[in-house]
């Protein structure tokens, strides 16, 4: 059987895709390479009833970087792996089921702006992106009108206002941080978060319990299987099939996509699949080892930059401690919307604001109070009853600064390869990655730390750890994320400058078919009928969350598939 | 020095062991039925009140399981005791055979708790070694040979009482996890300036 277009993933990127173009009457089919997995799988679950603690069962999540609640979620880093080069740090996070990362990102949503679009203007640094503001502007109304985002409008330039729920309100730790940003004069909102507020399409509110990260039981939470693929498959154009590993993008003589030979995850069988147009959606870095996979030098490469420009947003950077104002408080529900508040990039975004010493900016968060586990306790100094109770006193004043998304400067010896000397599960040659830092990155996670303990101070608060210590409990480098840091707190240690599960890159955008290898649509500029949905058209981080602008890059991208496929375009 | 990585590798493998869901479920019903209205220890489970330690020595056993409840005492809130911290290391450990570091780590912590006299002293002598042993966490030029076991067994008590309902709920009083209607919001307006 032919279709009209094959979508490689169901992530963020691929459940668009998929609804965009089943609506448009395109019949498709969705190939995911992980299990099928339904919201009703998704339980509320303390540590405690939990035989291992969150650890889950003997051995069997040795290889995933995730618990015992959302390891199903997440991807067997043994069947799957990868490798990197000397002196490359960097851990890829990844997730392989129905719905992708969607089940368990951090939500956050925030639109780019120009300076960050055409920030090359400004500094000369890398490649400006082929699409403005007001180009993305209404793909941005589309996808936050659908998928629901709460937050606060703020007029700010370097934020952009969206089509919002009501924000969710703050705690007493993040009031606390909001005034002393206004002492400060810096921006701050509340986290801007594809979680709803109200009642939207079918799907109710968020009831606060804080397991966003897990799965939310109820579709509160954008995923696309709460969200985007419901629609899709009530068109009745879309198929769906799981545990479908795609291993190559097929070609046919007139130098069009074929289709996809994809393997039976179980059944090992290798399985041909046509269709018109084949989009990639499986995550950028497996959309990337895809187009490196099925041609010599990589598909649709002629201008040699696939691979190259990998990206990922600066992690490795927090302060914690407590806020004494809150010490002794009662108990409260501090953690139930994994939220806080966003102090939007404050630098080098106009001349006004320009520093001499690095180009570029950052966007930091804030929150704190109750958690469902006292990172701090084991290191706190003491015991006895007198212990016991100051660990409770603080307990209800934990607070933390993070940094939310540091701009990543795009350097071309930054890539991916394939590694000739390792396959994974079902033989598919795995991904070489080669990743280090710049100058630029140091300062930049430098200044963040110097600016996150002025917000700390000037907040009355006690640092108790210095580095170390990532976001709260669900969100990247938190307690019981993937990437929750091994070293323990109280004991600050420099970590290496690391990502945050933001990998772009890799295929960038271009206006020329000679300087990268997608165009503004997210169409690879040498084969017509192949698209590329994910964070590799991104010629720059930016220093927002990458998957709202995603999103929005998909659903343009498939307008002008859609007019493509009816011959107004080429 | 033993990791947070290797303690949860050993629980893991504990899992794995004939009599696991068990030990468990007993051990869950006991940290449930702890009234949070009284410092009353919750009734003991068969299976805990007979607990044979599988890792430790008898005598260890003892030392740990009085060593685990001064540092969490039973005071307003439930302790060490009502949590079964050290039933959950013991039974943990038992499954080490293969980090062997990690095995031999916990016997010359509890080799040493015995040198400095733990296991013979009576409950005040206890008191005071640990005292002495834990004198180094506070003043960094203090040094006592015991000073690493007192270090390993908090951490991992610690771990054991605050991940268990006796020191989540019932001590700390932890609120989310929970279907709500609403957020609550702050309404302090003291924390709306600085």
């Amino acid at each position: 059987m032919s279709f009209d277009a094959i979508v490689v993933g169901s992530g963020a990127c691929g459940g668009w895709a998929a609804l965009e173009l089943a609506k448009a009457g395109m019949k498709v089919l969705m190939l995911e390479a992980g299990s099928h997995i339904d919201q009703k799988d998704f339980h509320h679950t303390f540590l405690y009833q939990m035989d291992y603690r969150g650890h889950g069962k003997p051995g069997s999540l040795r290889g995933y970087s995730g618990t015992e609640r959302n390891y199903r979620i997440m991807l067997d880093n043994d069947e799957n792996p990868y490798t990197t080069a000397p002196g490359t740090v960097y851990r890829w996070i990844r997730s392989r089921c129905l719905g992708g990362r969607t089940l368990h990102w951090a939500r956050a949503s925030d639109r780019m702006a120009d300076y960050e679009f055409k920030a090359v203007s400004r500094d000369g640094h890398g490649m400006n992106w082929a699409v403005s503001y007001a180009d993305m502007k209404p793909y941005y109304d589309r996808v936050e009108g659908f998928i629901g985002v709460s937050a606060a409008m703020e007029g700010l330039p370097q934020f952009p206002d969206g089509i919002f729920q009501p924000p969710m309100p703050l705690n007493c730790a993040e009031t606390i941080f909001t005034a002393a940003c206004k002492s400060l004069g810096w921006p701050s909102t509340p986290r801007r978060l594809a979680q709803l507020t109200r009642m939207h399409n079918n799907r109710p509110p968020c009831h606060y319990c804080g397991n966003c990260v897990n799965g939310c039981d109820v579709g509160a939470m954008f995923s696309t299987i709460s969200t985007t693929l419901p629609p899709a498959l009530k068109t009745g154009n879309l198929e769906v099939r799981t545990d479908s590993v795609v291993a190559q993008v097929r070609m046919n003589k007139e130098n069009r996509a074929q289709g996809v030979t994809y393997i039976e995850r179980f059944t090992k069988k290798s399985v041909d699949v046509d269709a018109k147009y084949v989009i990639l959606a499986g995550s950028t870095l497996e959309n990337t080892r895809l187009m490196l996979l099925s041609a010599k030098g990589g598909l649709a490469n002629s201008s040699g930059t696939l691979g190259h420009y990998m990206l990922d947003q600066i992690g490795g950077g927090s302060i914690a401690g407590i806020l004494p104002k809150l010490k002794g408080g009662p108990s409260r529900l501090d953690d139930g919307k994994s939220g806080g508040i966003t102090i939007p990039n404050l630098q080098n975004i106009d001349e006004k604001t320009a520093r001499k010493d690095f180009i570029r900016g950052y966007v930091m968060n804030a929150t704190g109070g109750q958690t469902e586990y006292p990172m701090f306790a084991a290191s706190f100094p003491g015991y006895g009853s007198e212990w016991k109770k100051e660990i409770k006193s603080r307990y209800v004043a934990q607070a933390r600064v993070w940094i939310a998304g540091g701009e990543m400067l795009a350097q071309k010896e930054n890539f991916v390869e394939i590694d000739p000397d390792m396959k994974d599960h079902w033989g598919i040659p795995v991904l070489k990655i080669h990743f280090t830092h710049c100058d630029n990155d140091r300062k930049l996670i430098a200044d963040f730390h110097e600016k996150a303990e002025e917000l700390f101070r000037k907040a009355g608060g006690e640092i108790m750890s210095g580095l170390g210590r990532g976001g709260p409990a669900g969100f990247p480098g938190g307690p019981g994320s993937p990437d929750a840091p091994a070293n323990p707190p109280n004991q600050p240690r420099q970590r290496p400058l690391s990502g945050v599960i933001h990998e772009v890159g890799t295929a960038r955008m271009s206006v020329s078919p000679k300087d990268g290898v997608l165009n503004s649509f997210c169409q690879t500029h040498d084969i017509p009928n192949l698209y590329v949905f994910g964070g590799n058209a991104f010629p720059s981080t930016g220093d927002k969350h990458p998957t709202l602008t995603m999103m929005a890059l998909t659903v343009r991208g498939c307008d002008h598939l859609i007019e493509q496929s009816k011959g107004k375009i080429s | 020095m033993q990791s947070r990585r290797d303690f949860v590798d050993l629980i893991v493998r504990a899992a794995a062991l004939p009599g696991a869901a068990e030990f468990f479920s007993t051990w869950a019903l006991a940290t449930v039925q702890h009234d949070h209205s009284s410092s009353a220890a919750p009734p003991e489970p068969p299976l805990l009140r007979d607990y044979t330690p599988k890792f430790f020595a008898a005598d260890d056993f003892e030392a740990l399981r009085a060593f685990t409840e001064i540092l969490i005492p039973t005071d307003d809130t439930p302790g060490a005791r009502e949590a079964y911290c050290a039933h959950y290391i013991d039974f943990v450990l038992q499954a080490s055979d293969s980090v062997p570091n990690v095995q031999k780590q916990w016997r010359a912590a509890m080799a040493s708790l015995k040198d400095a006299g733990f296991h013979s002293a009576n409950a005040k002598g206890r008191e005071a070694l640990m005292e002495a042993m834990s004198k180094p966490e506070r003043d960094h030029s203090a040094s006592h040979p015991a000073y690493a076991a007192y270090h390993l067994i908090k951490q991992e008590n610690t771990f054991a009482f605050y991940t268990a309902r006796a020191g989540m709920i019932e001590a700390l009083d932890y609120k989310g996890n929970s279907y709500n209607l609403e957020f609550p919001a702050c309404t302090h307006p003291e924390h709306h300036v600085l």
